[in-house]
């Protein structure tokens, strides 16, 4: 995927300005920055849910806006960070729509066999009859990702997914993003907010500021001191922790 | 594969079905005649009309309505908002006072439905086509449009009722009431097509329904054209609700009663289900409201009053015992 000179304003404000860059296949890739630096508004473009003033988003040598929106949705899987779904829908019907650019509301005996594949794979069994209202944010988190799984996409696409979990299930999620990429060989592109978790588990960091990308490159190239203290305004110390850099700020 | 929920709902709707069945037959021959073939003729011929109106209309507003909150992603709106039954009076009102309550629309039933058609799909195409596009598919915008409209219409209506002659009001008064009564069956006929021919060109959106309700987010990733989607969809819906309310009268805040009881019953998010439920819902309403309207209170209170206070009431619970907002 490459993304060439993307831009955005709102109001007249510039919030993305000009970003360009391409995402490595089958790696993780993290999206990180200060608030308002535009790295959700970028995702958000990457994920068509808001559309670019200017710029154009490669996929798979195709420009975006070209494809089909069938398509696509078998090739790149998003989840927001907003999921409030107002219905009754229990764990396994939710998981069982990430079937539905393939077959529609008719289920093959292969789909089937995938969600069932899914659900195992976040070890959701039994949870599967449950209500989704009736779930912990981590468990939601869960069926949420597995109804990615059954997607069955080569791209997936998450906007802050530790967002409101405790760390316990933050950093159980962080694991599965890492299962995403090395087991099952997916492209996996998220905005975090905890540099921390982007240094541990992303093989890749696009450090945003003001709009632009301040810096792009593998986790040990963007995260140093320098780099940090630049983007956020506020003190560093990084401390090499298991082979990775991460960091202290106060 | 079914699951438990699937086939407990069916059961549910089979009985359902049983009592519409039951509340349809009793309307018919309650109080009739049988032994006399004659007596019996002539109150078939009487009643049938009535029972289909009643049919059709309940199927439409019922399935409109829960198709109408699904776009909208909120249980507790009505189709109401969609400023329709505001405009059929308004259309009514102005016909009897510009033209007379003698005068040609306001006699032949044919010539008012096909003024009220226009006149309503025109208002629908106009707001929630043209209007959603313009505003960026916001829907909330569109619900504004339709409550600032629904104001606007009911606002020109009083100021003409005001002036107008007591007599010509008097005479008006019958027609602003939602009736079953002095239905033709060219009307009948013609509402069926029109119903047919909107069902079939958003079919494909209907189909979508159920993805929709995941919300925006969801529904592109899983490859819909959301925009276009919801345009058609609330553009089908009021069309929906113009025929049923030029058929009939204004009836749309049944569909808010129905909807709910349908989804309260059924609790899930398939729309099959739900739109079958909440239309077998309008239909024991209304067969079984007439029911009580003809034959307990003998005509002494029109059916909208026991659809309004039963269905204002119900709102008010749901207001109350809705856990989120």
């Amino acid at each position: 995927m490459q993304i060439q000179k993307l831009s955005k304003q709102y109001d007249g404000k510039t919030v993305v300005d000009g970003v360009s860059f391409s995402i490595p296949k089958g790696k993780v890739i993290s999206l990180i920055g200060p608030n308002g630096a535009g790295k959700s508004t970028v995702m958000g473009m990457i994920s068509r849910l808001i559309a670019q003033d200017s710029g154009l988003i490669h996929f798979e040598g195709k420009e975006m806006g070209k494809w089909k929106s069938r398509e696509l949705s078998k090739r790149l899987a998003i989840l927001t960070q907003s999921n409030h779904i107002q219905m009754k829908l229990t764990v396994r019907e939710l998981v069982t729509f990430g079937r539905f650019p393939y077959s529609g509301n008719r289920l093959t005996r292969e789909d089937q066999e995938i969600i069932d594949r899914a659900i195992r794979y976040m070890e959701l069994e039994t949870f599967e009859d449950r209500f989704l209202d009736e779930l912990s944010g981590g468990q939601r988190q869960r069926a949420l990702i597995a109804m990615v799984i059954a997607q069955d996409t080569e791209y997936v696409l998450l906007d802050e997914p530790t967002n409101n979990l405790d760390i316990y299930h933050a950093t159980n999620m962080m694991k599965t993003v890492r299962r995403l990429c090395d087991e099952l060989g997916k492209t996996v592109i998220l905005v975090l907010h905890e540099i921390n978790y982007a240094a541990f588990y992303s093989d890749y960091i696009c450090a945003f500021k003001d709009g632009k990308i301040a810096k792009f490159g593998t986790v040990e190239e963007v995260i140093t001191k320098e780099n940090l203290s630049e983007i956020y305004q506020v003190d560093f110390e990084i401390l090499n922790i298991a082979g990775k850099p991460l960091s202290i700020y106060y | 594969m079914k699951s438990a929920v699937i086939r407990a709902n069916e059961r549910k709707l089979l009985l359902m079905a049983a009592l519409v069945l039951l509340c349809t037959v009793g309307y018919l021959l309650l109080e009739v005649n049988l032994a006399n073939p004659r007596l019996l003729a002539y109150a078939m011929k009487l009643r049938v009309p009535k029972v289909v109106v009643m049919l059709i209309t309940a199927f439409t507003i019922g399935g409109a309505s829960i198709v109408f909150q699904s776009v909208i992603n909120n249980t507790i709106v009505t189709p109401c908002l969609l400023g329709m039954n505001s405009l059929y009076t308004l259309i009514h009102t102005a016909v009897v006072f510009f033209l007379g309550s003698g005068s040609l629309i306001a006699v032949n039933a044919n010539l008012a439905f096909g003024v009220d058609i226009v006149l309503m799909g025109l208002v629908a195409t106009v707001t929630y086509s043209w209007i959603f596009q313009k505003t960026k598919h916001n829907v909330l915008y569109v619900l504004l449009v339709g409550t600032v409209l629904t104001s606007f219409f009911g606002s020109l209506q009083s100021t003409i009722t005001r002036v107008m002659d007591p007599n010509e009001y008097d005479a008006l008064l019958t027609t602003l009431v939602a009736s079953f009564s002095n239905i033709n069956s060219e009307i009948v006929l013609f509402a069926v097509v029109l119903l047919a021919g909107v069902t079939f060109a958003i079919r494909k959106e209907l189909a979508l329904l159920d993805v929709l309700t995941l919300g925006k987010a969801q529904a592109i990733n899983l490859g819909v054209d959301y925009d276009r989607c919801i345009r058609r969809l609330l553009l089908g819906v009021t069309l929906y609700i113009a025929v049923a309310t030029a058929m009939v009268g204004p009836i749309s805040f049944l569909g808010l009663i129905v909807a709910n009881l349908s989804r309260q019953l059924l609790k899930t998010y398939r729309h099959s289900q739900l739109i079958l439920g909440s239309a077998l819902f309008g239909m024991i309403v209304l067969v079984g409201g007439q029911l009580l309207v003809e034959h307990v209170v003998s005509y002494t209170v029109p059916i909208s009053v026991f659809i309004t206070v039963g269905g204002g009431l119900y709102f008010l619970y749901l207001l109350l015992t809705r856990k989120k907002v």
